[in-house]
């Protein structure tokens, strides 16, 4: 019996073209649309780049130039330096041409920018270092001098420490997020396919759940057989809309792809028992019960700050359970755990989590719309 | 004596302050075609969704097949088949598929399920559109689609509320006929409907029903015995005079004479030579006379009579 009805649920899910081109579509233009608008920004803020610096030739510092040249030996240099006249580094400077100009008086680096982003930040952050490396130096050499050499070669190998490490291996820009958003909102926009669980089998909602109620066939039966089918449909959807982003966008997941299918298959699963637990409680009609659920799901994504970035934080600070206990920020924490964590401890937690609020609202549901007679049909 | 195959009692349903049904009590027998006539908004889906376990009523009982009618009286179900007043079927399936899943709901045995699919099909006409998807089906074959999966299992009851609504007269008479073949075949049948001709056609009992109430319950015959009506004179003539108009009212059995844009209609109650006699007395006068028509009492002058109003006054 059970089989019987998700072969023909799953028959006419698949026909049901209005809601499989959506979950098909909408990863697709939204992705492209995220690609497209990011790519830019991307190129410029997130992709690191060689910072162009002058160096003033006014004063002479052997030591500088030495630490200098190590440094652009490497294969991704911090810096790459011009060894310019004061006059033709604030030229240069002017003209943008370079992000900031190190003058060495006496030994001690002064830097000049003209502006204050992330470049500028790096170049200080070199200068402050090797600042204060010359002086561990300097003080060594005056106690020690047998050992100076030996401290200057560990210390100013120190200075190069503006490089990009990667912490996990997972892929943390911040731009990647948006299409972990993406994926989330997708498989929250399955609870409009749980949402059809409930009103093709309750008798006050469509004129099939009416004839299946009088069949012999339990509700339990057809309603998980439905359920059941419509979590297999989200899933391939998902699985398409996390390949699309993969492979078509070229959106790196990092070396964790198949835990990002995982995820994305957890939370779509987790849309779809929400829609149908939604649309089980109380009365009202399809269309009703239909706007619900849109509501609950977009309310859901704002919370999670899947719509205003700092919602989440706001949350977490004032009223941390909601973030626990909402669908959405549960899925976007558990892409997020993936991103910036290297255990896999809260992932899995997450997951967790998903399985256990996907069995609560299943559970609900089935409660909710059992054995029931109708007040109205 | 035929065993007793649906027991309502004294059933009482509300909508808040609304009585849907009021205390009402009907019994149908083993191999009827009962039918429950109406208007709309008189209680027939009310009692019908009652009657099969959907709706919550505040009192009274139902039995069918003599066991108490539940949710989860699944051998009930098992036996009855409903056909929907609004269609009820997957438009993402095809014809065949719609009935296979719907029958499949009652028989597991894959082969016996094949052989009743195919009889369905066959009993409503459809063998040349069973790869259609109901959206390309016209009304008439859609609403013939919406009883092949009522009946394709073979109940024993089956219920079939106003299934000729918005139906082509073709697909009509073929669906009257088809349950006048179930009902011969053994299946008992609760017909609703506020088509009176379609009721008197294929119904052995029914049930006339009006704000809840049933009015008034039997075969036609008895039904129409009811009433003082036993025969509906028409005659066209042009420029009656008030005192003919009185001799034609006056005579034996003419209980109400009204002449009205050139026709007169005479009501009769018992007699056997009153088209004769009103006649008579028009040529007398030399009247000249058009069209002339006797009628024998229709169910909806049942309903008027009982409640001073036609059966179709409240119908869209």
């Amino acid at each position: 019996m059970f089989l019987h009805n998700f072969k023909y649920e799953l028959l006419a899910q698949l026909r049901v073209r209005t809601f499989i081109l959506w979950l098909l579509v909408f990863p697709i233009a939204l992705g492209f649309f995220f690609k497209l608008t990011f790519i830019g920004i991307y190129e410029k803020d997130s992709v690191f780049n060689t910072i162009p610096a002058a160096v003033d030739t006014t004063e002479d510092d052997p030591t500088l130039r030495a630490v200098l040249d190590q440094m652009e030996k490497s294969d991704s240099p911090v810096i790459r330096v011009s060894y310019l006249s004061a006059e033709e580094a604030d030229r240069k400077l002017k003209d943008d041409d370079v992000e900031g100009i190190i003058r060495s008086e006496g030994g001690v680096l002064k830097l000049t920018v003209a502006g204050l982003g992330m470049n500028e930040t790096i170049l200080k952050s070199f200068c402050d270092k090797y600042n204060s490396n010359a002086e561990i130096i300097r003080a060594a050499a005056a106690s020690d001098p047998t050992k100076a050499g030996e401290i200057s070669g560990m210390l100013m190998k120190d200075v190069n420490t503006v490089e990009d490490i990667k912490l996990v291996n997972g892929n943390t820009d911040y731009y990647t997020e948006y299409f972990y958003n993406l994926i989330a909102m997708v498989g929250l926009f399955g609870a409009l396919i749980g949402l059809s669980v409930t009103i093709d089998n309750q008798a006050n909602l469509s004129a099939l759940g009416a004839r299946k109620n009088c069949s012999p066939t339990p509700k339990s039966v057809s309603m998980s057989a439905s359920l059941v089918s419509k979590f297999l449909i989200q899933s391939v959807c998902m699985v398409w809309c996390v390949s699309f982003q993969h492979f078509v966008l070229g959106i790196n997941f990092g070396d964790h792809l198949l835990l990002v299918y995982l995820a994305a298959i957890f939370s779509g699963i987790l849309g779809v028992s929400l829609g149908f637990m939604v649309g089980s409680i109380g009365r009202g009609g399809k269309d009703i019960k239909s706007s619900i659920t849109t509501a609950v799901v977009m309310f859901s994504c704002f919370l999670s700050g899947l719509m205003v970035g700092n919602i989440k934080s706001l949350i977490g600070k004032f009223a941390p359970i909601v973030n626990e206990i909402n669908p959405a920020s549960v899925i976007s924490d558990c892409f997020h755990c993936l991103n910036i964590y290297d255990s896999y401890d809260k992932f899995i937690s997450k997951i967790i989590t998903m399985a256990v609020m996907t069995f609560v609202f299943s559970f609900v549901g089935f409660i909710m719309t059992r054995r029931r007679k109708y007040a109205s049909l | 004596m035929a065993d007793t195959v649906v027991r309502i009692d004294n059933l009482v349903k509300r909508y808040k302050d609304l009585i849907a049904l009021d205390h009402l009590t009907l019994e149908i027998k083993e191999g009827e075609v009962f039918g429950l006539l109406g208007p709309n908004g008189s209680g027939k889906t009310t009692t019908i969704n009652c009657l099969l376990s959907l709706l919550a009523f505040d009192k009274g009982e139902i039995d069918i097949f003599g066991k108490k009618m539940t949710p989860t009286s699944y051998d009930i179900k098992r036996e009855i088949g409903i056909i929907m007043q609004n269609v009820a079927v997957f438009d993402e399936l095809t014809v065949y598929d719609n009935i296979d899943y719907f029958c499949g709901l009652y028989i597991t045995d894959k082969e016996e399920r094949k052989k009743c699919v195919e009889e369905a099909i066959r009993f409503v006409g459809l063998e040349d559109f069973t790869k259609f998807y109901p959206k390309k089906l016209s009304g008439g074959l859609l609403r013939r689609l919406n009883i092949a999966c009522g009946i394709a299992h073979k109940p024993k009851l089956i219920i079939l509320d106003e299934p000729t609504v918005a139906v082509d007269p073709q697909s009509r008479n073929r669906i009257l006929e088809g349950i006048e073949e179930l009902n011969r075949n053994g299946a008992t049948i609760i017909y609703t409907s506020h088509y009176m001709e379609e009721v008197e056609q294929i119904c052995t009992r029914i049930a006339i029903m009006d704000k809840g109430h049933k009015i008034a319950e039997g075969t036609k015959e008895e039904l129409k015995k009811m009433i003082k009506n036993t025969e509906t004179i028409n005659v066209e003539v042009r420029d009656l005079t008030d005192d003919i108009l009185a001799q034609v009212s006056g005579l034996p059995h003419v209980y109400s004479a009204v002449y009205n844009e050139g026709r007169l209609t005479v009501a009769c109650s018992g007699g056997k030579h009153n088209l004769i006699r009103v006649l008579e007395v028009l040529q007398k006068h030399d009247m000249h006379i058009g069209r002339v028509y006797s009628e024998l009492p229709t169910l909806n002058d049942v309903f008027l009579e009982i409640t001073g109003k036609a059966l179709r006054d409240k119908e869209e």
